[in-house]
């Protein structure tokens, strides 16, 4: 008796529950929100999403997409970093001073001629920091070596049209190999 | 009898072009399509909040609990595998998004207005018919008889006792097999007619 009386209380207080259906105002907020909220995080991750949906799109399950995107990004970061290294490498290679003989201005020069000499090896300059110069002081350089040249060949041209002088030169220059010391 | 017939079979007919409809409509917008899921928001939201309500027992909450609910659905739309199985789905998201709720409120809020509750209990229990209660009553009466419940126990009383969710359905919401829904029912059950044996 006691336990029907028990079972009916019970039974009409979730029947009166079960009809007192909770009511929802302002249901059109609600959605307006939802919307919202929907379009703003869309706005932050169609950037990516457009990216890697294409590419991980077929893969269901989220762990192995994670991971698949894990890796994917590793090995992209990986190459880039190796590309990079192998092109500093190759600008540096690039930047070694490498002159020949055929790259040094030649005595009769021109403004032209010195200006390219000087680009040349300017732009060849290590940057191992071994030595550094100006540019003013490398045109220096250059202009001392090419006005060294032009007395050289007016002294060799001088030497030529005076025989005496030729003949006293060359004794003179045999007599010094004689009393300089081998090495 | 043909009368009763023909209302039965248009009620059948209605609920499955209904059916159809909903199940166009989220395979639309498993596809993407925001504009359909308005409509789909539209549908799902007194659902999922009178299951938040009831679990909570707070309004603001159970707002709160809709729309988190319904942006993840939005979010994951696309990993459901069937239309057919996006009720369930649903209701677990948002059951799912209750627990964490109530774990967050740790303390339970005492509830000052005991006497006045069992008053209003009292009073709907001996009228002869059903008077249908007010969001405020039905949140403090909820709380008050689910009060000593566990999060599963509570559950499993509002998603059977109130929302009238078979217990196959129960169990793939909750994550519990069949017998275990039974047997969290029976103790929600024992424990709230025990209550109602004490106070009333």
């Amino acid at each position: 008796m006691k336990m029907d009386a028990e079972n009916d209380r019970y039974k009409k207080m979730v029947e009166i529950l079960r009809k007192s259906k909770p009511d929802l105002t302002q249901q059109e907020e609600i959605q307006n929100e939802v919307i919202r909220r929907i379009q703003r995080e869309s706005q932050k991750f169609s950037g990516v999403s457009d990216f890697i949906e294409p590419l991980f799109g077929w893969v269901y399950i989220g762990w192995v997409r994670r991971s698949l995107i894990g890796v994917a990004v590793i090995l992209v970061a990986v190459f880039v970093y190796q590309q990079a290294f192998i092109f500093k490498q190759v600008k540096n290679i690039s930047k070694q001073v490498v002159i020949t003989d055929n790259e040094t201005a030649p005595a009769s020069s021109s403004l032209l001629d010195k200006r390219l000499t000087l680009y040349k090896i300017s732009t060849r300059l290590s940057p191992g920091g071994e030595i550094k110069i100006s540019e003013s002081q490398l045109e220096e350089l250059l202009n001392s070596y090419n006005d060294l040249q032009v007395k050289y060949k007016d002294l060799l041209r001088i030497i030529e049209d005076n025989p005496e002088l030729k003949n006293y030169i060359e004794n003179k220059l045999n007599q010094e190999k004689k009393y300089k010391p081998d090495i | 009898m043909f009368l009763f017939t023909f209302l039965l079979k248009s009620r059948l007919i209605y609920k499955y072009f209904t059916t159809l409809v909903e199940k166009e409509l989220i395979e639309e917008c498993r596809n993407g399509d925001l504009h359909n899921f308005r409509k789909v928001v539209e549908k799902t939201t007194p659902m999922i909040f009178s299951v938040a309500f009831r679990i909570l027992g707070d309004e603001d909450a159970a707002r709160d609990i809709v729309q988190d609910t319904m942006v993840t659905i939005w979010q994951k739309l696309s990993r459901i595998k069937t239309a057919e199985t996006y009720k369930t789905w649903a209701y677990r998201i948002a059951v799912n998004k209750c627990y964490d709720q109530l774990r967050k409120q740790k303390r339970q809020k005492e509830n000052r207005y005991n006497d006045q509750t069992w008053a209003i209990i009292s009073n709907h229990i001996s009228e002869e018919g059903i008077t249908e209660l007010e969001n405020k009553e039905n949140a403090q009466i909820i709380n008050l008889l689910t009060n000593k419940l566990s999060n599963k126990q509570k559950a499993v009383f509002i998603l059977s006792e109130l929302e009238e969710v078979p217990a196959g359905e129960i169990a793939k919401i909750t994550g519990m097999n069949r017998s275990a829904v039974k047997a969290n029912l029976y103790y929600a059950r024992k424990n709230i007619e025990s209550l109602l044996q004490k106070y009333l």
